[in-house]
């Protein structure tokens, strides 16, 4: 399903952060095309920025320079307030730390984002038991997330990233916190469920299995993007 | 209920503590406000529906000097003007079986169209009947009351009974019960008789205490009776006469709002501490929700809104408890303004819609803009998933020089505020809240400069252990702040309440002692002493000299008049102290020259001194006394008149004396002088005798329960502040928790964990205290020299005892160290294992 059209393009973005007296530079004039429908993986020692390109992508962070096009659309011109309505609609985050909303249940997780996207509630149903189904947790949707364990939390915080079938998914070592056979699941479910929606995935992860899962690997060094080597 | 709500709410119910003591705070803060609103509404509407019973359908009043009208002046009206809409009153009170009763002496004739209660329902034959009407007019002593009063004194139709005017007893007989279409509760105190009789018991035969008039809109009217009324006597609108009453009290009650007022700003301090709290716990949570998307406007909407429904609830709860609170407050009112402005029974609590509305409002807008700031502050989150504590505080931390520079900003407007503004009471009240705003402001920059001092001493002396439990204390003045400011704000309002209030018992007590120089008091209740029988006592063995004294009110139609009339006995006017004049000469005009002298609250709320003069209505029409001097004086009145019995006598026909004190000779024994007294009264009237420690005494009592109200009330101001400390120690305890865990991972002791944590606690209370040290002797200047000037006239010099400010440095480090407990309790039993996982 990978096509030529470029779905994300990043122009020469530069992040730095400020500790005390200190600049300590993440991202330096990195520019980066992401295609529609492929899946990439993100590498790079820890510290390398890797969260932090995720974050600027999403919105949820703004580079200090530089320019980020989603689907055409440059979103580092927009309002803070229309960044969010675009990131609400369109990009599905996955997180290194699940993030689920601890008061609510499995169910209500996923129906929070259908609601945000303003999603009838009939309509919502049908789809949380359709992605609960698909994660196989359809029997846990009652439950609050304290109660199940890491690869279950993850693998509702991926049915919840995808609920609104959003163009992007940014996934965050989305099985950092697994073993592997569940970490090895987990990423299978993702890609498989992104590819049947024909979206666009990046996925930070320090695992050799994900990378050879995806269709090009990048890797982060000096706050640059490079083309893996050991990958074609 | 949608999902997003559910996510936010879903967190104050998992911490129902925390949820429970912010809606604690509100509901105290909501209920203070309501039930002084209702105290004093109460008071002041028992007080007008029976001065509306009382007046009835009277637009008018005529009135005249302490004699009151002559009689001869209705029938000059009646027979010669042929006015009909005229009626004549004799008033006054009398007790019967130890009860103060308003007796109201009417022409029955003359009622019909004034006070349709004052005509008999049921008599004797219990029918509406002529017989009923005939017995009022012809038996002496014939009494109708209202079936409430007759019940209350168990009395039956028929029934004959005694009661007391004056000191003197007089037969009545109760004939029938008042028609009930007026308010049952405006006439629970009131009998009315024909005027005979009680022109009888109040010994005014052939005057009248007023003729009440029915005017009709045209000026022609009152114009034409105007031309008839002799000197001195006034014709005066019911409404301003009644509402000249009133305004006495208004200054009292304006003080008992502020004080309410200082309640629910501790509250709201203690709101915002809550609800920011509940943001900052949340921030992760928010990032969540900001991340999935959730627009800056939406996050802001949000915290709002949550706080608008703790708002709610709270404060119906807090009206609910104000209610019943009003009633307790009431109580305290009413007996306030009896002993000190007027009689008023108040049987009703009246609660009225507004009164809960506006505490309702007050509360759910005091916790809408405590919710704004920190809704604020997370709808600019970048939504970033977990902001940095250290960067929170860093933050925090640098906005606390603004605050101060914007507390310093609000302290400076105070003070041009006050001198600018004259003698207005909202000024003064509105300069003080401003003041302790701005001090308020200013704390957290102090607290955490002397926290950061204190570490280091900390840290030499006890050791690592010491000074993480000290430097806890400002790197988390972001949550601790706001507690502690509302801590300290509480604790200076005690200060400042008890050294104002032992200021001024102080210099009341100096007053009462330097005014009552005679060995004993001698009056009746309610009436005059007959003067015979002060002659008679004048002569008794024992008995050196007398001094008498008489209280009346004179009315023109700009406001009313209290004017005391004295004749000093051989020792001079020792107890009276000049402010601004020498006495001898002050005196010697005062005796001769018929000038007079001013009470300090008269000359203040007057604008007169030594050297102006001010205008009395007499028999002779208003005349001009010059001011001799002020005189000092705590009268909680708008100020009196002190004039001669010389001067008095020069203008008035009036040789009543109300009371006399009696001074000694030497080696007399005041017990067998009262002895003697009481003996020669035997058969005339019965006197009430109070030896000087008595008088002293009551007076002193009667100060202290006037200050009980407001005791009730900053206690009341405590245990909001309190349970502030309280909800954020356990707040910051839950969001510890994870610290806490850790050091018990790596081997602190939970004994160790919970004394950091409760002695942290009690450095907090320590530094309120110290901050409201200052603030509480600020907010006692203030008190004393502009709210208590500008409310009642009075100067008073402040007096500190230390004991005061160490009771608040006591006060605010137990009541920490106390909310300290629970937390502490419950961080050092938590198991680090599971503390650790909790998000
Ligand atoms: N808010 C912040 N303030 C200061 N420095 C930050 C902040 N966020 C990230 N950094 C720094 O930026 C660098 C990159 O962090 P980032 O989280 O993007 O790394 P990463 O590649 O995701 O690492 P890991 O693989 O460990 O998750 C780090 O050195 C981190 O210390
Ligand atoms: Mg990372």
């Amino acid at each position: 399903m990978v096509n030529s059209n470029v779905q994300i393009r990043l122009s020469h973005l530069s992040r730095s952060f400020q500790e005390g007296a200190q600049q300590h530079v993440v991202l330096q004039d990195l520019s980066a095309n992401f295609y529609e429908g492929e899946t990439v993986a993100l590498r790079g020692r820890s510290g390398s920025g890797k969260s932090t390109l995720l974050n600027v992508i999403s919105g949820i962070d703004a580079p200090d320079s530089g320019r980020i096009e989603i689907a055409g659309l440059d979103i580092t011109a927009m309002s803070e307030r229309d960044r969010t309505l675009f990131r609400r609609l369109h990009i599905g985050f996955v997180y290194q730390a699940f993030n689920l909303v601890p008061t609510l249940t499995v169910a209500d997780n996923i129906r929070l984002v259908l609601q945000l996207n303003k999603v009838e509630d009939a309509e919502g149903s049908r789809r949380i038991r359709e992605l609960l189904t698909a994660v196989g947790l359809a029997d846990r949707r009652h439950s609050y997330p304290d109660v199940l364990s890491g690869g279950e939390q993850q693998r509702v915080a991926i049915a919840r990233a995808l609920a609104h079938r959003p163009r992007i998914v940014l996934a965050d070592e989305p099985t950092g916190n697994l073993d592997d056979d569940t970490a090895d699941d987990v990423l299978s479910l993702l890609g498989d469920l992104v590819r049947q929606e024909g979206g666009t995935m990046i996925v930070a992860t320090h695992s050799a299995k994900v990378a050879a899962r995806s269709d090009r690997v990048l890797e982060l060094q000096n706050g640059q993007l490079i083309a893996d080597s050991r990958h074609g | 209920m949608p999902v997003l709500y559910k996510a936010s709410f879903g967190y104050l119910l998992r911490h129902p503590w925390q949820l429970g003591l912010a809606l604690l705070g509100i509901c105290i803060g909501v209920a203070v406000i309501v039930a002084v609103d209702i105290a004093n509404s109460s008071s002041r509407k028992a007080f007008l529906l029976s001065m509306n019973t009382i007046n009835g359908e009277a637009s008018h009043q005529i009135v005249a000097g302490p004699g009151g009208v002559d009689e001869e002046l209705y029938v000059h009206l009646r027979v010669a003007g042929g006015m009909r809409n005229i009626a004549p009153i004799v008033t006054g009170y009398v007790s019967v079986d130890g009860q103060t009763l308003q007796v109201l002496g009417v022409d029955v004739f003359a009622e019909r169209t004034f006070r349709a209660y004052t005509q008999p329902a049921t008599g004797r034959r219990s029918t509406l009947n002529e017989s009923t009407f005939g017995e009022f007019l012809t038996k002496p002593g014939a009494v109708l009351m209202s079936s409430a009063v007759a019940t209350k004194l168990g009395l039956a139709i028929g029934e004959d009974f005694t009661i007391t005017s004056a000191g003197r007893d007089y037969p009545a007989l109760l004939i029938g019960t008042t028609q009930s279409s007026s308010s049952s509760a405006a006439l629970a105190n009131i009998l009315v008789v024909d005027i005979a009789s009680a022109q009888h018991w109040f010994d005014k035969i052939g005057h009248l205490s007023r003729i009440d008039v029915r005017l009709p809109a045209d000026q022609g009217a009152a114009a034409s009776i105007l031309a008839e009324l002799p000197p001195g006597t006034e014709l005066l609108s019911a409404e301003s006469r009644t509402r000249s009453i009133t305004e006495m009290s208004t200054a009292f009650m304006t003080n008992l709002t502020a004080m309410s007022l200082l309640a629910l700003l501790i509250g709201t301090f203690l709101i915002y501490n809550s609800v920011s709290f509940a943001v900052l716990q949340r921030r992760g949570l928010i990032g969540v929700l900001r991340a999935l998307g959730l627009t800056r406007r939406e996050t802001f909407s949000l915290i709002v809104a949550e706080g608008a429904a703790l708002g709610i609830v709270g404060a119906l709860f807090g009206v609910l408890l104000g209610v019943w609170l009003g009633e307790q407050l009431l109580l305290l009112v009413s007996q306030s303004i009896n002993d000190l402005y007027f009689r008023v029974t108040v049987t009703n609590v009246t609660v009225s819609p507004l009164s809960l509305l506006v505490g309702f409002v007050a509360g759910v807008g005091a916790t809408g803009l405590a919710a704004m700031v920190p809704a604020i502050e997370a709808s600019g989150y970048r939504p970033q998933l977990s902001l940095a504590r250290s960067v929170l505080e860093r933050r925090t931390r640098r906005l606390l020089p603004s605050i101060a520079l914007a507390g310093l900003a609000a302290a400076a407007l105070a003070l041009i505020i006050l001198p600018l503004s004259g003698t207005s009471l909202v000024a003064g009240l509105t300069a003080m809240f401003l003041l302790i705003l701005g001090f308020a402001l200013c704390i957290p920059v102090m607290v955490d400069t002397v926290s950061r001092l204190a570490a280091g001493v900390a840290g030499r002396f006890g050791g690592a252990t010491a000074r993480l439990t000290v430097r806890g204390v400002s790197a988390s003045l972001s949550r601790t702040g706001v507690a502690i400011v509302a801590l300290a704000v509480a604790v200076s309002a005690t200060v400042g309440v008890s050294v104002m209030v032992d200021s001024f018992r102080l210099a009341v007590n100096d007053w009462i002692g330097n005014s009552l120089r005679a060995d004993i008091y001698v009056g009746v209740p309610g009436g005059s002493l007959d003067p015979e029988l002060v002659r008679d006592i004048a002569q008794l063995p024992g008995v050196a000299e007398i001094s008498s004294s008489r209280r009346i009110w004179l009315e023109m139609p700009q406001g009313r008049t209290r004017v005391l009339i004295l004749n000093r006995a051989g020792p001079g006017y020792g107890g009276v102290e000049l402010l601004d004049a020498e006495a001898e000469e002050t005196w010697r005009s005062f005796e001769a020259d018929g000038a007079v002298l001013v009470s300090e609250p008269y000359a203040y709320r007057n604008a007169v001194a030594r050297g102006s003069t001010l205008s009395l209505n007499t028999p002779l029409g208003p005349q001009a006394f010059n001011i001799a001097a002020t005189y000092r004086s705590y009268d909680a009145n708008q100020g009196t008149v002190l004039m001669s019995r010389t001067t008095y006598r020069r203008y008035w026909h009036d040789e009543a004396i109300d009371s006399i004190g009696v001074y000694l000779a030497a080696g007399a024994a005041s017990q067998s002088v009262m002895e003697r007294m009481r003996e020669i009264s035997k058969g005339r009237q019965s006197l009430l005798m109070r030896s000087n420690r008595e008088l002293r005494d009551l007076s002193l009592q009667i100060f202290d329960r006037t200050f009980v109200i407001t005791d009730v009330l900053y206690w009341l101001a405590v245990g909001v502040a309190i349970i502030g400390i309280l909800g954020s120690m356990l707040a910051l305890q839950l969001e510890r928790a994870r610290e806490f865990a850790i050091l018990r991972a790596i081997g602190m002791t939970p004994w160790q964990l919970g004394s950091m944590v409760t002695l942290q606690s009690g450095f907090i209370g320590l530094l309120s205290g110290l901050a409201a040290l200052p603030l509480g002797l600020l907010m006692a200047w203030v008190l004393i020299d502009v709210i208590n000037r500008r409310s009642f006239g009075w100067q008073m010099d402040m007096s500190i005892a230390p004991s005061f400010l160490l009771t608040a440095l006591a006060l605010s480090t137990g009541a920490a160290l106390m909310a300290g407990l629970y937390p502490a309790y419950r961080a050092a039993s938590a198991r680090p294992a599971l503390a650790m996982r909790e998000e």
